[in-house]
């Protein structure tokens, strides 16, 4: 049986008078696609920003691979961010002036030391092995995802997290990067947990938890 | 016995073993310069004399001899690995054993595409890039042997007998069969590093020499002993009468008196006198000892007291006060070390060794320096090494990811080629 | 007050030194702070014993020789981790595993307090008050112990990862015992290496072109020669000097760059490969900062022997002038008091010469004319301190009682006479001495 890799309880965060998330309860289990669905403000950035270590939650636990997250000081936080969490935006956030060998390359030098060998191994893993030296503006939507997703792999972390990370993609490219990170969980055995607007993106999960205003209010696992 | 021998070879051959006989040297100088002021001429008597620090010296050349020995071996021994032979572990970076993969062409095909040279069989593959420093290493090596034997050599076996070689006279030798020194020729240069020349022509001795003509560099040899001029000056016959005297003394006299302006002095035997000589300075700035003309200012003391100052010319005379003095005849000198040494050739080759070892390395080792790795099946095991000389992050890194790509492969997982 | 001032770089070395051997021998923080204590007890007892019952020179010998015989341990351990980096098959170095040790955490701290005790001591001055001549030690010793307490504080709030390999540890020791040697002029080593230097230099450079047959400066183009010339200046002592006393510590941080990175290859994940390698980087950089510390005050060290802060009897030469037979004359009672223990200095010119002598009375109660210039060094001249008289040169001491004996860097003596009035010189001797002496100490071109 898979050990759980994430692990709330009255997991809260208020901003001012605004509950974002409301007490939640949550167990993930090790190598589990989890998609979460909801509307917008419904909290499921909140959450995402929360287990990604990018914010502190007001009250309540969230254990991340069986320690407590609250724990760590800022310091110990990025180390976690570094060395643990991979993360895709809707928006690709890549350096505009570097190649995309050197984009992967950059989050290999925040993490420790850069390594062109395994960046440009990455990026072949991921379908770049031709694009190396282009920068992103000479690249599609679909292959900027693509660099995204071998710049958030590249640091072998154990929880990638997708914030609509196929939001801005046409329907074919949504396909090849969702088969694409099904392909790469399969062989590194990381975690996912996936924030999405759409019913069929979210349903290449291993389960759905729906949110809203804060508050889980159903959850479907997919048979067969 | 051969476990001694293994000892034996151990020590002459580390690394570690120039600088303990060097550092020793340095102490026993230090040690020295407490009792003596010319340290380093006490040094080298001391090593001349005492066969065990002449041994202790000798391992320096000795350990240069075993290192190009060893390296050399080493060298082989990889060259022999990039054909398929069997890899030393310890002649590598890294070394590791893996559990085996199918072939390597894929793994071929990469490192071809990173600029990596490759020979392969089906079960071996040798990969590299980049240019060995062995040569520059063994270059390196030889110019110590030859510095410290060198060193050696010159140190147990050295003579050096210093004479005076005047135009007009024999060419001093022990047995006193040189020729006559014809000319001496000293005249600006116009090299890059020797501003005057200095030329010594020696008549036919008889002995099947033929004439000769000896330069200032390099040093020439004559009968196994090296010419090496050393300071110029003037050979002078003198005639010197005082009053006080009862008769004229005619005599002759060797002195450094180069450059102008340099004082020498001489006894006038059978006579309290002294006689202090320098060459003037001409006033249309040639030089006395390339024109030949010559005036000398002379100082004549009487003990500690100055009796007389003056000048004569050379063939000319001086008269006051009822001395006389007159120099008729004045012939160009050159002080000469006859310098038995065949252990200034080694150092000479050591020197030219050392800046052909250098323009060998710097550019390799900036540009090309070698980097190469090894895959060889052992049965169900996979030997790789890798080694990068002058140290190579991006290389190992290479290497890394060719290990990780066996391990997929092995999976079945195969990145795009 | 002036004491406090004048111990402040020796106990601001003491500090840094206790901090350090805390930081190089973690575990055995007590043994090392005991023998720390003790060690800066005896060396503060010890001098100021021996200086009683002996000749100061005694104990300024041994403290000079305890400094210098530490960098000369320092310059073999430097060679010794260059070839550890960079050679694989060099043998591990036994005496390195004595760091670790009960043995070290005991004998290092008590050998280095003893000998920063000596060099605090002897910067105590004589008193007349004998309550403070009993009070200052004490001072010191209090000052000594509280420090090796603040070290210990101030080392707890260090960061942990500012790690120290044997050689860097050794080299910031010895840096900071030269650095606080340095402070007094007595115990200075940086000159005399200078001094030691260039003499070697001069040897070693006259043997060599000698002995590969390189002709004499007569032949050589004069541009070609400048370079070969600075070889035989005196400059080349002191720049020779700096390369000997920093090349050590330069030789430390070079090995700690070299040292090989891990092996990473039997990682199958590239990050924690990278993070393994990222984690030694960061190690080697703080690594480096100790033997960074050691250049800092081998630096300071050097400065202070360059300029040092001590006032020396220097009086301003008096001229001279010579009779028409050619005699000096110096009265026993004028303008100076001739016998008052103290050195007199005169200037005499003669055409374009000028020669500086001095006469001074030796503790024997006999008058002594010499010149303000030895056989060896520069012509610098001497100051005068208590029993003793000093090259500024090469900074070598010289007991009252020898000046006047010829050799080494003792004063050239003049030869004169004493009569009643005072003390008659010849001034074409003068003239001719100072000329060899000077001809042979400052001639920078020809060296054969």
């Amino acid at each position: 049986m898979a050990s759980t890799i994430i692990e709330t309880a009255g997991l809260t965060r208020s901003y001012g008078d605004i509950c974002a998330l409301k007490p939640l309860e949550l167990s993930v289990p090790e190598g589990e696609w989890l998609s979460v669905m909801g509307h917008s403000g419904s909290g499921k950035s909140t959450l995402l920003n929360l287990v990604g270590g990018l914010d502190r939650p007001t009250a309540g636990v969230l254990k991340v691979g069986g320690e407590d997250l609250l724990g760590r000081d800022e310091d110990g936080l990025a180390r976690f961010r570094r060395e643990f969490v991979g993360i895709i935006f809707q928006q690709h956030h890549l350096v505009p002036y570097l190649t995309a060998l050197e984009n992967v390359m950059l989050a290999q030098y925040f993490h420790s030391v850069p390594d062109e060998a395994e960046a440009r191994f990455a990026l072949e893993r991921v379908g770049l092995g031709h694009r190396l030296k282009n920068r992103p503006g000479e690249l599609s939507g679909g292959e900027q995802q693509r660099v995204c997703i071998a710049r958030a792999i590249i640091n072998s972390p154990k929880l990638l997290l997708g914030d609509e990370p196929t939001g801005n993609l046409d329907h074919k490219s949504t396909t090849m990067v969702l088969e694409l990170l099904r392909e790469l969980r399969a062989e590194e055995r990381f975690t996912i947990i996936m924030v999405t607007h759409n019913q069929e993106v979210a349903a290449w999960g291993d389960r759905t938890i729906y949110l809203d205003d804060g508050v889980l209010v159903r959850e479907e696992r997919k048979t067969g | 016995m051969n476990r001694l021998l293994r000892v034996l070879w151990g020590i002459l051959s580390s690394r570690a073993l120039p600088p303990l006989v060097l550092g020793f040297f340095l102490l026993l100088y230090i040690g020295i310069a407490f009792f003596f002021d010319e340290t380093l001429i006490m040094l080298m008597a001391i090593t001349r004399r005492i066969p065990l620090l002449a041994a202790l010296l000798a391992l320096l050349p000795l350990n240069g001899v075993c290192r190009m020995i060893l390296e050399a071996g080493r060298y082989l021994k990889r060259r022999q690995a990039l054909s398929g032979a069997v890899v030393p572990p310890e002649l590598y970076d890294e070394t590791l054993l893996l559990s085996a993969p199918g072939g390597f062409s894929q793994l071929e095909g990469r490192l071809s595409a990173q600029g990596y040279a490759t020979r392969g069989s089906g079960h071996h593959l040798a990969a590299w890039q980049g240019v060995t420093l062995f040569p520059a290493r063994l270059l390196y090596l030889a110019g110590m042997f030859c510095l410290f034997a060198g060193i050696l050599i010159s140190l147990v076996s050295r003579g050096v007998s210093r004479q005076a070689v005047v135009e007009g006279a024999p060419f001093p030798t022990a047995a006193g069969n040189g020729g006559m020194v014809e000319k001496i020729i000293f005249e600006k240069a116009a090299g890059p590093i020797l501003a005057r020349n200095l030329f010594i022509k020696v008549a036919d001795s008889g002995m099947g020499e033929g004439e000769q003509t000896f330069r200032l560099y390099p040093p020439a040899l004559f009968r196994g002993a090296f010419v090496y001029p050393r300071y110029l000056g003037i050979s002078l016959a003198y005639r010197f009468f005082a009053p006080d005297q009862g008769g004229v003394v005619e005599n002759r006299a060797v002195l450094p008196l180069y450059p102008p302006g340099k004082e020498a002095s001489t006894v006038i035997a059978g006579t309290p006198y002294r006689l202090t000589l320098s060459l003037a300075k001409p006033e249309d700035g040639s030089d006395p000892y390339m024109t030949g003309k010559t005036l000398f200012l002379f100082k004549l003391l009487k003990g500690d007291e100055l009796v007389l100052t003056g000048s004569v010319p050379g063939g000319g005379e001086f008269v006051r006060d009822g001395y006389r003095l007159a120099i008729p005849d004045a012939r160009r000198m050159v002080i000469t070390d006859f310098v038995v040494d065949y252990g200034v050739l080694l150092i000479w080759g050591a020197g030219l060794l050392f800046a052909a070892a250098f323009i060998l390395w710097l550019p390799v080792r900036i540009f090309f320096p070698l980097r190469e790795m090894l895959f060889r099946s052992q049965g169900e095991l996979l030997q790789a090494c890798s080694r990068a000389e002058g140290g190579g992050r991006r290389h190992a890194g290479v290497f890394h990811e060719a290990l990780d790509l066996l391990e997929l492969s092995k999976s079945g997982v195969k990145a795009e080629e | 007050m002036q004491l406090v001032f004048k111990l402040i770089p020796q106990l601001i070395a003491w500090t840094v030194m206790v901090l350090l051997l805390l930081r190089g021998m973690p575990g055995r923080r007590g043994a090392v702070l005991i023998s720390a204590v003790t060690g800066f007890s005896l060396g503060v007892a010890g001098y100021l014993l021996l200086s009683r019952l002996f000749p100061v020179t005694l104990p300024l010998g041994i403290i000079r020789s305890a400094v210098g015989g530490s960098f000369f341990l320092l310059w073999s351990v430097a060679v010794a981790a260059l070839y550890r980096s960079t050679v694989r098959d060099f043998p591990l170095l036994r005496v390195e595993r004595l760091v670790g040790t009960i043995y070290c955490a005991w004998g290092a701290p008590l050998l280095t307090g003893m000998v920063a005790g000596g060099i605090g001591a002897s910067g105590l001055p004589r008193l007349d008050n004998s309550v403070l001549q009993l009070l200052a030690p004490l001072l010191l010793l209090l000052a000594g112990a509280l420090l090796v307490l603040g070290a210990r504080s101030a080392e707890q709030r260090l960061t942990s990862s500012l790690g120290v390999t044997p050689s860097a540890f050794l080299a910031a020791l010895v840096a900071l015992l030269l650095f606080s040697s340095s402070s007094s002029i007595l115990l200075d080593l940086f000159a005399p290496l200078s001094m030691k230097v260039m003499k070697g230099t001069h040897d070693f450079v006259h043997q060599f072109m000698e002995s590969i047959l390189i002709p004499d400066h007569v032949f050589i183009r004069s541009a070609i020669w400048g370079y070969i010339g600075f070889l035989f200046g005196k400059e080349v002592g002191f720049w020779g000097g700096m390369v000997i006393w920093f090349t050590p510590a330069l030789l430390i941080a070079l090995a700690i760059r070299l040292e090989p990175l891990p092996s990473v290859a039997h990682i199958r994940q590239g990050a924690q490969r990278r993070r393994l390698l990222a984690d030694a980087i960061r190690t080697k950089q703080y690594r480096l900062v100790i033997p960074a510390l050691a250049l800092v005050a081998l630096a300071a060290a050097a400065y202070q022997s360059s300029f040092p802060n001590v006032e020396y009897w220097d009086p301003k030469p008096l001229a001279v002038t010579a009779t028409p037979a050619g005699e000096i004359f110096i009265p026993r009672k004028g303008e100076v008091e001739l016998e008052d223990g103290r050195l007199h200095k005169y200037l005499y010119k003669q055409g374009g010469k000028e020669v500086r002598f001095f006469v001074l009375l030796t503790p024997a109660g006999k008058l002594t004319v010499d010149l303000d210039a030895c056989a060896i060094c520069k012509p610098d001249g001497y100051g005068q301190s208590e029993g003793m008289v000093l090259c500024y040169y090469c900074k070598t001491l010289i007991p009252l009682d020898t000046v006047g004996k010829p050799g080494g860097c003792n004063p050239v003596p003049v030869p004169f006479t004493e009569r009643g009035d005072g003390v008659h010189l010849d001034a074409l001797t003068l003239v001719n001495s100072w000329s060899r002496t000077v001809q042979s100490t400052t001639s920078s071109k020809g060296g054969k």
